[in-house]
């Protein structure tokens, strides 16, 4: 069997959400590392997604309950008041978002390997449209592109930090570090998508108090330049 | 690009504009697709419900999700219920029984019941094409599809359930779908 042979299998089962153990880990793998650098096999992924889908349709269709409609309706949040953060839309581990005015938010999802999945294919596809660069830092891999405000960073076995504390993550702007969010590592995943409004020169993470709003970076645990 | 498919882009633009009217036509144009599909692997009304409204609601708050240079609209939103009904149904064990009915071969092949709200004509006559390409494929692999995409099964389960190993499995899902995507490839027009 060819590798390609056994990277379709793989793929078939990944659009079916039909891998688990070893196969699944295999697959992120090839989502991680070979999908960037492949188009023969982002074409068959492209290919799977859309037969996986198709297969809905032979699924009789069936009238919603009544209430279902009025019940979302209800609960669409205006405009104004959405989230900024597409990766709302999969489970995830942490989400950071900074402006320049220095506000964040964080969010923590469920963990799941297939919402793993999704996760690195979301970095994936950031890689592939952008040509990001993929840096380690410490633990966690940044993901970003020059010129692109928007980065990644993941990890799959990031070690707790010590009781009481958090990560920090920090972007340095102009040499003043500003602060993007924090986050704890979930079952040792890591997956934070950060937007900024001006280019960084500098990455910390460092190590701060939990529940603190720190307006200096406390101990450095790990940086890139 | 089919009508639908533009229709569907144009709907999509206004949602990412914050337009109720254009999610309330999407719900419309797939909520019976959503539901049907979540029905069918979760077994349960109250499940199937849950499903679509979460998908609908991840719809709306991060339409942006969707990357119409990925695949067209209907591609995203259908694998978003789909991957939502199977995280549900891995999550419901208890509702394995009650799926063995819905993950049966028989109601794919020729049947359209009653209920069926499919009004898109385009929509219905791809429907017609997938169960009809459905029906071609081997007994064997129309098994593993439909245990893998109906019934939510992992490939190993489905070795387990059937008694092959789990390389047959992946070998006869990835020649069902070479062939399903070689008999789908040409659009209904």
């Amino acid at each position: 069997m060819t590798d390609h042979e056994r990277i379709d299998e793989l793929l078939a089962g990944y659009v079916l959400r039909s891998l688990e153990g070893e196969d699944a880990a295999e697959a992120d793998g090839v989502l991680t590392d070979h999908l960037p650098r492949c188009p023969r096999c982002q074409g068959s992924l492209l290919e799977l997604q859309e037969v996986a889908s198709e297969l809905a349709l032979a699924t009789p269709a069936l009238d919603p309950p009544e209430t279902l409609l009025p019940r979302l309706l209800r609960e669409l949040e205006p405009k104004e008041r959405r989230r900024p953060v597409a990766m709302l839309a999969v489970a995830a581990s942490v989400v950071a978002v900074i402006g320049l005015s220095g506000t964040w938010l964080q969010g923590r999802f469920a963990d799941e390997s297939g919402s793993r999945r999704e996760a690195l294919a979301n970095i994936l596809d950031f890689a592939r449209e952008h040509d990001a660069q993929m840096v380690p830092v410490g633990n966690v891999t940044e993901v970003s592109a020059p010129d692109v405000q928007e980065m990644y960073l993941y990890g799959e076995s990031v070690r707790d930090p010590p009781d009481g504390s958090v990560y920090g993550v920090w972007l340095v702007v102009d040499g003043t570090p500003r602060l993007a969010g924090t986050f704890v590592p979930d079952g040792g995943w890591v997956y934070l998508r950060v937007t900024f409004e001006s280019s960084y020169d500098a990455l910390m993470i460092t190590l701060e108090p939990e529940g603190s709003e720190p307006a200096e970076p406390g101990t450095v645990v790990w940086q890139a330049a | 690009m089919r009508d639908g498919e533009r229709e569907d882009l144009e709907l999509h633009r206004r949602l990412e504009a914050g337009d109720r009217d254009a999610f309330d036509e999407l719900y419309r144009r797939y909520g019976g697709i959503a539901y049907g599909l979540a029905y069918r692997l979760t077994g349960q009304q109250i499940l199937a419900q849950d499903v679509v409204h979460d998908a609908y609601l991840a719809l709306w708050r991060a339409p942006e999700a969707f990357d119409p240079a990925r695949g067209t609209f209907r591609t995203f939103f259908l694998s978003l219920v789909h991957h939502r009904a199977v995280d549900v149904i891995r999550r419901e064990e208890r509702l394995r029984a009650r799926s063995e009915r819905a993950a049966n071969l028989d109601p794919l092949v020729g049947e359209d019941p009653a209920e069926d709200v499919v009004d898109e004509a385009y929509l219905g006559v791809r429907s017609k094409e997938v169960r009809e390409a459905l029906a071609t494929l081997s007994p064997e692999q129309r098994q593993v599809m439909e245990l893998a995409y109906f019934g939510g099964r992992t490939q190993v389960r489905i070795a387990e359930e059937i008694g092959i190993p789990v390389g047959t499995v992946k070998t006869r899902t990835l020649a069902a779908m070479r062939k399903l995507r070689k008999l789908l490839e040409e659009p209904a027009e």
